[in-house]
């Protein structure tokens, strides 16, 4: 039977930091705290990352639990296919987010175990929840739909659906006209949903300590954006595979005093390996560019054997939701209100790049992204992962690709193509070859240039 | 003294082995089958014996195509994207985009100064792929090569709208049922696999010329829908199943060369001519 199926056993990917190594057991801690916060009747939410509610269910004592994060961590334990294939059985299309076909997989399974965990659920499993915060905004559209559908097999859960837009990019116009205005119905978004929180869990709303999670916030930002910038220097002491796992405290555990000390150890360790030119491949040859797409969380050593052909990723577009918050054009300082805070900070990171953007006719701010990096970085190819079934994220990647060729230089690229936990769309051997092509493409490419 | 150089092309449906001095002096295809592991020796001994060599005689031996690694005794492992750009290059120098319609992939190569510098693979789908046309020919009961010249008597325009290979298949058999002209249904087909690669290899932006190779090369009904598509003249490689193989051998050439002109020693495998083991 499928459910007796047992995951695949997997070899560690090798890292290149010793801070990214301690991210899996901070990872399973976290977790662990969920059953137990439950066990003393603190109230759990279902929560996404990326939708500025970090500060504000932490200043509530609400636990979140990241349910995008459980069913990584199911994809990179090789342990999915068994709730995908328990969401088909609920006639969810295969087509559809799998992270979400995941996690709604597993909620059914487990209401129809009448709330016990599905037999060697990873990691514990994932705890039936008091409220569920979806969000509308444009980053991923199965976060507006997904709590609604967990709603089937969770009827008595209540959700909250977000909506965090922000000014859409026009060469013609700037988006400063309309800000304001956008400001004010982020502030109302989140202002309804501390009263949604304060009504279905009846904590109250501690102002004072909000205020102080956003400046911890802010703080952490900077301190991630300084941080990942060390990653500049040749060779790289860091790539993206370590990135894909210091993404859980960036993520995870924004506005805790955990992702500050995580980001201030990993500043501190990357500064002493550059002093003693320590990379992540004693050899570096090619410095790639992850220009985009959530990875395939069950091959992560497809990194390593990146690394094994001499390549190395000092940087990423994934996950790399921060920025320096000293070089917007905003003072934070002035700002009282902590939720209008939260939505200045989160307008001024999607729209930081449209200045620069129209500098270049034809240009678009994702492209603009890929460039400063490649230059920043000093990159010679562009790698991208169309995952099959994360559409919002991924959908326009081959175009920002063609732009960046178009509008900036014909630089080597190569685009795998698989899905984030749905292991049925990946084969080793294919994806293999296909890095070798490009390894090969780096060094003709090389060549030329003398 | 003579040098020899040998290419061998281990691909999923065809294993391709060249020995090659100036110009090829020997040449063999065989099908690969389950049991290529133990077959790449074979069609090797194959090759040297129509060469009229011994093994000791070959100064380099380059593999590639997907069974590259199951080759014990070549010196070295290459990628089939860069031995087909090698190969096509050399055989038709003005070529700057490749389709090579390999058994079960796809692949569109983008050519500069003879060299490989960025590439497109289908590897996920078989429409598109050889093995398609392989389904359908076999549902029609036509060979491959007699499908490709029964659809240039084609009269009528026909849509096979799937494109996963066993629906189309079963779309196949049921316009046969309904007395659709086999002619018409073969064009059909070849407009299906012609409309997956270019929806490919359009994003490498197509340059002229443009040099078309691997087996699906020689289905001329397949050439033409190609090139129908993509609105460009295409030319097929003049050993359009050897030019990974004979890119492999030049490329083994210019390893030889190149670490002649540096002063620095080959490093070559010195494993003997034997069949791949788990173990090799």
């Amino acid at each position: 039977m499928t459910e007796e199926k047992k995951p695949e056993e997997r070899k560690k990917r090798r890292t290149a930091t010793e801070a990214a190594g301690r991210v899996g057991s901070m990872t399973k801690a976290m977790l662990a705290n969920v059953p137990q916060a439950k066990g003393e009747g603190r109230p759990i939410a279902y929560s996404f990352i990326c939708c500025c509610y970090d500060e504000i269910i932490r200043a509530m004592d609400i636990t979140p639990h990241w349910v995008e994060n459980y069913a990584g961590i199911c994809g990179a334990k090789r342990d999915a296919q068994r709730f995908l294939e328990r969401a088909e059985a609920e006639n969810l299309s295969r087509s559809l987010c799998t992270y979400a076909l995941c996690g709604l997989g597993f909620d059914a399974w487990r209401e129809e175990l009448g709330g016990e965990m599905p037999p060697d659920a990873p990691w514990g499993g994932q705890v039936k929840p008091d409220v569920m915060l979806g969000s509308g905004q444009m980053l991923c559209d199965p976060r507006n739909k997904w709590f609604q559908a967990a709603q089937h097999y969770m009827p008595d859960v209540p959700t909250y659906d977000l909506n965090l837009p922000w000014p859409p990019y026009e060469e013609d116009y700037d988006y400063r006209e309309v800000q304001d205005d956008y400001v004010k119905y982020m502030v109302a978004q989140l202002r309804g949903l501390v009263e949604f929180l304060e009504r279905h869990t009846n904590r109250k709303m501690d102002w004072d300590r909000l205020s102080e999670l956003v400046d911890l916030t802010d703080r952490t930002w900077n301190l991630v954006h300084e941080a990942y910038e060390l990653r500049r220097a040749v060779p790289t002491p860091m790539g993206t595979g370590d990135a894909m796992n210091t993404m859980v405290p960036l993520s995870f555990m924004m506005g805790t005093q955990q992702g500050y000390d995580f980001f201030k150890e990993l500043y501190d360790e990357l500064q002493q390996k550059i002093a003693r030119k320590e990379g992540v491949i004693p050899d570096e040859k090619y410095r790639l560019l992850w220009g985009g797409g959530l990875p395939s969380w069950f091959a992560l050593t497809d990194f390593n054997y990146f690394n094994s052909k001499g390549a190395v990723f000092p940087a990423e577009t994934t996950y790399r939701m921060v920025e320096a918050l000293y070089n917007f054009d905003i003072d934070f300082a002035r700002i009282t209100d902590p939720l209008e805070h939260i939505a200045w900070r989160w307008l001024k990171f999607w729209t930081c790049r449209y200045d620069k953007t129209r500098q270049r006719p034809g240009s678009h701010p994702d492209v603009e992204r890929l460039i400063d990096y490649i230059e920043d970085y000093q990159i010679d190819g562009v790698v991208m992962h169309e995952a099959f079934s994360c559409r919002s994220w991924h959908v326009g990647l081959i175009w920002q690709l063609n732009l960046l060729k178009k509008i900036y230089r014909d630089i080597p690229s190569l685009v795998l193509e698989s899905d984030i936990i749905d292991i049925s769309s990946y084969n080793e051997a294919d994806t293999r070859a296909r890095i070798d092509a490009f390894i090969d493409t780096l060094e003709a490419v090389k060549s030329r240039a003398g | 003294m003579t040098e020899y150089f040998a290419g061998v092309d281990i691909g999923s449906t065809m294993t391709k082995v060249v020995i090659m001095a100036d110009a090829v002096v020997a040449r063999v295809v065989g099908a690969s089958g389950p049991e290529h592991r133990r077959l790449a020796n074979r069609v090797m001994e194959s090759a040297l014996a129509d060469a009229g060599l011994g093994f000791s005689d070959i100064a380099y031996v380059v593999a590639t195509g997907y069974g590259r690694i199951n080759v014990p005794f070549a010196d070295r492992q290459i990628t089939e994207i860069s031995c087909h750009a090698r190969g096509v290059a050399s055989l038709v120098p003005a070529a700057r985009t490749v389709i090579d319609i390999g058994g079960q992939d796809c692949k569109g190569i983008k050519l500069k100064d003879g060299r490989a510098v960025d590439f497109v693979m289908n590897d996920k789908c078989a429409a598109g792929t050889g093995r398609f046309l392989e389904v359908i020919a076999e549902a029609l009961g036509l060979s491959l090569e007699e499908m490709g010249e029964l659809s240039l008597q084609s009269q009528h325009d026909i849509e096979i709208s799937n494109t996963c290979t066993v629906f189309a298949e079963q779309e196949v058999v049921a316009k046969l049922a309904e007395g659709v002209a086999v002619a018409d249904l073969a064009v059909g087909v070849h407009k299906a696999i012609a409309t997956r690669i270019h929806g490919m290899v359009r994003r490498l932006k197509v340059e002229r010329e443009v040099v078309v190779t691997g087996g699906g090369a020689l289905n001329t009904g397949l050439v033409r829908a190609l090139e129908t598509k993509l609105g460009l003249p295409l030319l097929v490689s003049p050993e359009p199943l050897l030019s990974g193989a004979i890119g492999a051998a030049l490329l083994g050439k210019d390893t030889v060369r190149d670490a002649a002109e540096k002063g620095i020693p080959v490093t070559r495998s010195r494993q003997p001519l034997k069949e791949a083991t788990f173990f090799s």
